[in-house]
């Protein structure tokens, strides 16, 4: 009973417009105060051991520092221009450059608004360029944006990960081959309705053009092998792989591309052999602005927005660590699951349940926000049940994916409305037979764990799970 | 002023933990040694970040939260929630203040707040803590006089826990004091929620939008 009231606590608040940090921090305290001896000083410690005994959430802001590097339009016009050489021929050409680089973006950042817009602003308006109607750019960008969480390495696994203790390394393998797969089952459906409906597809560039626009997006897409072969070499924690990330993600936007900083007006040669003849010139420019570089306002700026969400995300995330220190205590998620089994609910019944409350949340609340109050709950049951950590956080991070394009609070329906310029509603039409893919993929991911779990077992041997 | 103090923190408090977390590998690999204090430190700038942070984000109404619900209502019931909870805002706040200062203060040999929920006075006798030290950061030089104000002359090998710790009072006190501006705010009709509303980010975006597409124009768009 006690703990009906601490959960409809956290919801009511919510819903009043008390934001999540506070809703889930008073919540929890209020519990303590009145049902158990903890002291206010004890909860404050909580607080702020958050950060001091959760190493794997210090990964967040380094992440968040690389992507916000990374979201610079030119790395994203470069992933672009080098996708459509790859796929740009095939018919629904350019839509399905644009999934593919989603794909490709996501893989450079943790989140998904962040790759719309980077992918977004420029591919739909291209998309309309040549005659693609505007609905149809907006849904398919949309939807791909959404591969964003789902392609390592992502922010909301390492929130997962830090919220219920598994591995990062362990769930960024586990979202390969779901992000891959998804992404061509959206890819497939473009080319199915391309087919259908005559949609134009673009010229054969010739392996020329994916050869020069290869190597103009290598820099940026190298950070990928930076982060995985890091993690899975040995080499790096994931918190000093995202560290390192985010230097090399300075480095390249200021100094490789100069899309950004002291150099931003002057760019570097496009073609081959002047380039190799001022390379000197640009090794000594690197030299000279090396340092201005470090204080210079674009790179403020970039830090600064980094910040910017690092602290409401974190401070969301310290909160509901306080919440988590409730459940454990009281032994809630234990209860529930035995109550759950004596009823005769399996894990099959169990998944269906956890999907249901996700996707009614998803359309209320930002991800990594709502994963946090769901995980610590729900894992603990999932354990109970037999059912795999790392698959358990894939279907809760596709739930996530497709809680961002359903209204109301679908971010990538915002974001897309802002860079297509059209209205909610319209978007929301437009994004629905993608919709209905990633529908299909979320009941594959969540009754085939073989998809989520093979990639993790065979390169990390399998997993020790203590119940 | 106060905003730029603030804005500037954030990204030099940001700034840090990468050098210093990058430092750490290069270190570990070129050098062959470990800056044995980086993590640590890296942590705790990490708490101060995220704590002093909060009562920026009140300041400038990001922090995340469900508007689904006051979005969409008159504006009267709409002020009224507001103010319930901008009211829940400022009791956390304060339970954290209170919380916050029983933590710390023994460490800084000051007497914690008796009372389970308001604080009823100082207690009388208590253990001071001053002496406590963190694991792994080394002290330095310039802060030498805690020494004396302290550990009663008796030298620190490592930081003493209160430094870290410091930014608990701190930040709940600045969280309280954010908060009550807002209550104000909301009071008055300056603003009309606490939580991010999704209509500002919308002016973000469509400046990246115009950028993107300005970017086309000049390029001639490919494909």
């Amino acid at each position: 009973m006690d703990v009906a009231l601490l959960f409809f606590g956290v919801i009511g608040l919510l819903l009043i417009g008390v934001p999540i940090a506070v809703s889930l921090g008073l919540s929890s305290i209020l519990f303590l105060l009145v049902f158990s001896d903890t002291s206010l000083a004890s909860i404050a410690q909580t607080l702020f051991e958050a950060f001091e005994g959760h190493f794997t959430l210090l990964a967040i802001p380094f992440f968040i520092l690389a992507s916000s590097f990374m979201s610079t339009g030119g790395v994203a016009k470069r992933i672009i221009r080098f996708s459509i050489a790859c796929v740009g021929h095939f018919p629904g050409g350019l839509a399905i450059a644009g999934v593919f680089a989603c794909m490709m973006f996501a893989a450079l950042s943790g989140s998904s608004p962040a790759t719309v817009v980077a992918i977004g602003s420029i591919v739909i308006a291209g998309m309309r360029q040549v005659g693609y109607s505007k609905d149809f750019a907006a849904g398919v960008i949309c939807n791909a944006g959404t591969l964003g969480i789902l392609i390592p390495p992502s922010i909301v696994m390492v929130v997962y990960a830090a919220a219920v203790e598994v591995s990062v390394g362990r769930m960024f393998l586990a979202g390969v081959v779901p992000g891959l797969m998804a992404g061509l089952m959206l890819m497939i459906t473009i080319y199915v309705m391309a087919k259908v409906k005559n949609l134009p597809k673009g010229d054969w560039l010739g392996w020329s053009e994916i050869g020069a626009s290869g190597a103009q997006a290598f820099f940026g897409l190298f950070l990928i092998v930076i982060i995985l072969g890091g993690i899975y070499g040995g080499v790096f924690t994931p918190t000093e792989a995202a560290a390192v990330a985010s230097v090399y993600a300075f480095f390249v936007a200021t100094f490789v591309y100069r899309d950004m900083g002291p150099l931003k007006d002057k760019p570097r040669a496009a073609n081959g052999g002047e380039f190799l003849r001022n390379l000197p010139k640009y090794a000594a420019e690197t030299v000279i602005y090396f340092v201005p570089s470090f204080f210079h306002k674009d790179t403020q700026k970039a830090l600064f927005e980094a910040g910017k969400l690092t602290v409401t995300l974190l401070f969301v995330i310290a909160n509901a660590l306080i919440l988590k220190h409730v459940l454990t205590d009281e032994q809630i998620p234990q209860t529930i699951a035995n109550s759950m089994l004596a009823a005769g609910f399996g894990p099959v019944m169990f998944l269906i349940i956890v999907n249901v409350i996700l996707l009614i949340g998803g359309q209320f609340m930002e991800p990594s926000g709502l994963l946090v109050i769901v995980a610590p709950l729900v894992f603990p049951i999932a354990i109970e049940l037999g059912i795999d950590p790392i698959h358990l956080g894939i279907i809760m991070v596709v739930n996530m994916e497709i809680g961002m394009i359903t209204p109301p609070v679908g971010l990538n329906l915002f974001v897309t409305s802002g860079v297509a310029k059209m209205p909610m509603m319209a978007v929301v039409k437009a994004a629905l037979p993608f919709l209905a893919v990633l529908f299909v993929f979320l009941i594959m991911v969540t009754y085939i764990p073989w998809i989520s779990t093979a990639l993790p077992n065979a390169v990390m041997g399998p997993e020790l799970i203590i119940k | 002023m106060i905003d730029r103090l603030e804005e500037g923190l954030i990204s030099l408090l940001l700034g840090l933990m990468t050098a210093l977390t990058f430092a750490n590998v290069v270190a570990r690999y070129v050098f062959n040694s470990n800056i044995l204090w980086a993590l640590e430190l890296t942590v705790f700038m990490f708490g101060w970040l995220v704590l002093l942070g909060a009562s920026y984000a009140v300041k400038k109404g990001m922090h995340l939260g469900v508007d689904a619900i006051i979005q969409n209502i008159m504006p009267g019931p709409r002020k009224v929630l507001g103010l319930i909870s901008v009211a829940c805002c400022i009791a956390f706040s304060f339970l954290l203040l209170k919380g916050a200062w029983d933590y710390w203060a023994n460490f800084a040999n000051l007497p914690k707040t008796e009372g389970r929920w308001f604080p009823t006075g100082f207690e009388d006798r208590f253990r001071g803590q001053g002496w406590y030290e963190v694991d792994d950061i080394p002290m330095p030089g310039a802060l030498r006089w805690m020494e004396d104000v302290f550990n009663e002359g008796e030298e620190y090998e490592k930081i003493p826990r209160l430094l870290p710790y410091l930014v608990l009072p701190l930040s709940m006190a600045l969280l309280l004091l954010r908060f009550c501006q807002a209550a104000w705010g909301i009071w008055t009709g300056r603003i009309t929620q606490l939580v991010a509303s999704h209509e500002v980010e919308d002016d973000e975006i469509e400046a990246a939008a115009e950028v993107a597409d300005s970017d086309n124009r000049a390029d001639g768009t490919k494909g």
